[in-house]
């Protein structure tokens, strides 16, 4: 065989195939104009919008939708002062001062709920609140409650006043001696007021009447300066901001770990951010293509015979194994005893019997008996079929 | 552009640096901007990749098996050194190697470098793309670019069976005899007249040429030359299945070696497909044929005449069908047998001999070859080659448990089908040839020898 056959390829001209400058800018420059546009428009948008950042539901100082930046201008304009506390030490400093109101709006961050109770004075408490049993006693929460417009139908001045007001959130049931306020059909009130040891303990279901979103609807804003302007000031507690300056755990002598580091690891830590981006452009970069190609499948030819193997296994097939077996047995004891293809049962088992010198009947019971009871017996059947073709084929 | 590790080092060492440095803001600054004035300066001073031209030479033709080697000189017309590393990239399945070289080609000049290809797979294969990085001189980034430079090496079958071609060649002589034969029989025909011998027989004296020539002549024979052969070759689905174990490890096969059984539930390595098998036993036949003086033609056929070779001369006939076969993949498709059988009576004008190299599947065969078989038998002589599995037999043979008689249960019947639809084709006046991989080239080279012998072509 010789390989002289003109070849699939001649020598033909190179070519650069890789971008150029130009074309990179062409072909991307339209993906950079949007982007561009994209920074901008985010930028004049959060230029516009203030960027105070997430909204602080139910914060005094927030102008957001969940915010209650307009009920504490509502409470100052009406001679109220509002202070914001972010923790209980903060609380019951105010409170020393006297005739307070201490709004509560959110415990998840109290370390200290038991020390929040003990501070006297009136009390609103703006939903079903971890350790609401401490603030509230007796208060229990007892359903669910949708949030909808709601009518008082109750006595509570604050709330006749108001009328209708955005009630729900959650349910509550009110002890001997309080009143409760905007029922929620018959899984409780959704406020509930009741005396405690200095004042009045107010529970609200929930607080979206205050915020700045609802506060124009209905009786909202009425019913909140009822709850809230009652006292000369109001402690607003809220959370802590998230900085590490609150109540945050510190070291020795209040200072962190950021106070004792030398000054150059932070610099440090942005040039190693630095050196990581290096060693990543300089093992992300491929040397040329990833080369695909089309593979020819990969299949035995043997699978469908596995596969019905399996199948006769899966169902314990025996007769039909032993059926076949039979048949291929017979089929290749044919041709050597001489017989004719259509050979019948009595002359092939006459023939086998004759050549091997085993009984007729044993030897008509293999090749042509019933089905094997279990799968001893086939294994047994197969390799008796199997002695009779050797000698048979010895002999 | 691309960095280097040297530039990452130097980033790294940056970090040490801003650490002892009594003013860190400046330091991280002042590292940040000498590591990219270095980059930047580097990329400038970097050898050009554009401009840069290759030229290939070598083989574009290899057996399957053997190694090729090809050739790619890289010439540097601009005005710096290129330093750097190239890469040559082919499809896994061209096995070339080294993957990446290394490249200094100072300007004005030109460096030649080498790729071995060992491919694992028939078939044309093609060289993608040549991606060059040229490493700056302080070694910190690098100018990356990519060229086309075609070439493409066909890889041809590996006729692996041409050990048994000497042995058929053998016979073959014998048959023909260097000594004509003097006897006439069926399958000769005549071949000269020669001055009688004492010893010669005297039926075989042709009289009225002793006339002529006033002396005593008489008429030789020889077995039948110039006869037809058109090898067929079946290339639907059933010419996919993998048999036997592969003499070449092929793309797509397991490569972890180490024996015929890997891997778990001890699965055998799927062997070689029954198209390649088969390709192997048609290059026996052709070279055989060819010697023996018959002209062979080549036919492959799916559900569309994938290769047809005809008209060869007998010096060109195995490269041209080599190169026929090369490209040609087992398509996953039932073959069309009315398609196939009307594609060979229009091109086989005259009686041959139509080996049909396929599969008895008797599911198959039945649907598609049986009955359109007798508008090929009556016109022609058929013979069907078929690669039978070795792993049916080894799964027949084994009775030791329930579930292995069960699985020989499963085989034998496979072969019980196998032998029913032999005894049809033979009822209908074809040949079958039936044998497992190792054996096919040379029974289907020994049954044509037989046919020969029997003056049947």
């Amino acid at each position: 065989m010789s390989l002289t056959g003109t070849g699939p390829a001649e020598t033909r001209q190179s070519a650069p195939t890789s971008p150029t400058a130009r074309s990179m800018w062409r072909a991307s420059r339209m993906a950079i104009l949007l982007g561009l546009l994209f920074v901008a428009a985010a930028v004049v948008s959060v230029a516009i919008g203030g960027g105070t950042g997430p909204s602080r539901r139910l914060d005094p100082d927030d102008t957001s939708l969940d915010g209650s930046k307009a009920l504490a201008q509502l409470l100052r304009a009406r001679g109220v002062s509002v202070d914001r506390a972010d923790s209980v030490t903060r609380a019951r400093e105010l409170a020393r001062g006297g005739d307070r109101l201490l709004l509560i709006t959110d415990t998840s961050f109290v370390l200290d709920p038991a020390g929040l109770a003990t501070i006297p004075g009136d009390r609103v408490v703006v939903g079903d609140l971890y350790r609401l049993d401490l603030l509230a006693p007796g208060v229990r929460s007892s359903a669910q409650a949708g949030e909808r417009s709601r009518e008082p139908e109750c006595p509570l001045p604050a709330a006749r006043a108001a009328g209708d007001a955005f009630m729900g959130g959650a349910a509550f049931t009110a002890p001997r001696g309080a009143t409760g306020c905007y029922p929620a059909g018959d899984d409780g009130w959704t406020l509930v007021s009741m005396p405690n040891a200095g004042g009045t303990t107010t529970v609200v279901g929930g607080g979206e009447f205050m915020t700045n979103r609802r506060l124009a609807e209905d009786g909202n804003a009425a019913l909140a300066l009822n709850l809230l302007g009652s006292a000369k000031a109001v402690t607003w507690l809220v959370e802590p901001p998230r900085d590490g300056t609150g109540d945050t755990v510190a070291g020795p002598a209040g200072r962190s770990i950021y106070d004792l580091m030398p000054p150059g690891v932070p610099w440090a830590v942005a040039m190693a951010a630095v050196a990581v981006l290096v060693t990543g452009l300089w093992r992300g970069r491929r040397l040329g293509p990833v080369v695909t190609e089309r593979l020819p499948v990969v299949v035995r030819a043997a699978e469908t015979v596995e596969g019905r193997g399996r199948l006769y296994r899966a169902r314990r097939a025996r007769g039909r194994a032993a059926d076949v077996l039979r048949a291929g047995a017979i089929d290749r004891l044919l041709p050597r005893l001489g017989l004719a293809p259509d050979a019948g049962r009595d002359e092939v088992v006459a023939a086998v019997a004759a050549r091997t010198g085993q009984d007729a009947v044993q030897v008509g019971s293999a090749l042509y008996g019933p089905e094997p009871a279990d799968d001893a017996g086939l294994v047994a059947l197969a390799q008796y079929l199997d002695t009779i073709e050797r000698t048979v084929g010895e002999h | 552009m691309a960095l280097t590790g040297r530039a990452a080092l130097v980033a790294a060492l940056g970090v040490v640096v801003v650490l002892v440095a009594p003013q860190p803001g400046a330091a991280l600054a002042g590292v940040c901007l000498v590591l990219a004035a270095a980059i930047l300066v580097d990329l400038a001073l970097a050898g050009a990749v554009r401009p840069l031209r290759f030229h290939r030479s070598g083989e574009t033709l290899v057996r399957l098996g053997q190694r090729a080697t090809v050739e790619l000189v890289v010439e540097n017309p601009g005005s710096r050194r290129v330093r750097g590393v190239l890469r040559d990239a082919w499809p896994p399945s061209a096995g070339a190697a080294p993957r990446v070289m290394r490249l200094d080609v100072p300007p004005g000049e030109r460096r030649r470098l080498t790729v071995t290809l060992t491919p694992t797979r028939r078939g044309d294969r093609e060289s993608v793309a040549v991606t060059v990085r040229s490493v700056g001189p302080l070694g910190l980034a690098a100018r990356q670019g990519r060229h086309r430079s075609p070439w493409a090496v066909r890889v041809l079958p590996p006729f692996l069976s041409r050990k048994h071609l000497p042995a058929r060649l053998a016979r073959l002589r014998e048959l023909e005899g260097r000594h004509p034969a003097l006897v006439r029989g069926q399958g000769t025909e005549f071949d000269s007249l020669r001055e009688y011998v004492v010893g010669d027989d005297v039926r075989s004296i042709d009289w009225r040429a002793t006339a002529r020539r006033h002396d005593v002549v008489v008429r030789t024979w020889r077995p039948e030359r110039d006869r037809r052969v058109l090898i067929v070759l079946d290339t639907g689905r059933t010419s996919a299945g993998r048999v036997g174990e592969a003499p070449i490890p092929l793309a797509g096969a397991p490569a972890d070696g180490g024996g015929p059984v890997s891997g778990r539930g001890a699965r055998p390595v799927p062997g070689w497909p029954r198209l390649d098998w088969s390709m192997d036993a048609a290059l026996l036949l052709s070279a055989l044929a060819a010697r023996a003086g018959d002209r062979v033609d080549f036919l492959a056929h799916d559900r569309a005449v994938r290769a047809w070779v005809s008209g060869a001369s007998r010096t060109e006939l195995l490269s041209s069908l080599v190169n026929a076969m090369a490209p040609i993949e087992a398509e996953l498709v039932e073959a069309d047998s009315r398609g196939m059988v009307s594609a060979i009576l229009a091109r086989a004008k005259r009686r041959c001999l139509v080996v049909l190299l396929t599969d008895l599947n008797a599911a198959a065969l039945d649907e598609g070859l049986m009955p359109v078989l007798p508008q090929l038998s009556s016109r022609h002589l058929v013979l069907v080659a078929a690669v039978s599995d070795p792993r049916v037999a080894d799964m027949a043979a084994r009775k030791g448990t329930a579930e292995e008689v069960y699985d020989a249960a499963a085989a034998e019947r496979t072969r019980l089908d196998r032998r029913r639809i032999t005894a049809r084709l033979r009822r209908h006046g074809v040949e079958v040839v039936d044998a497992p991989p190792d054996d096919i080239a040379p029974a289907l080279a020994d049954a044509y020898l037989a046919l020969k012998a029997a003056g049947r072509l």
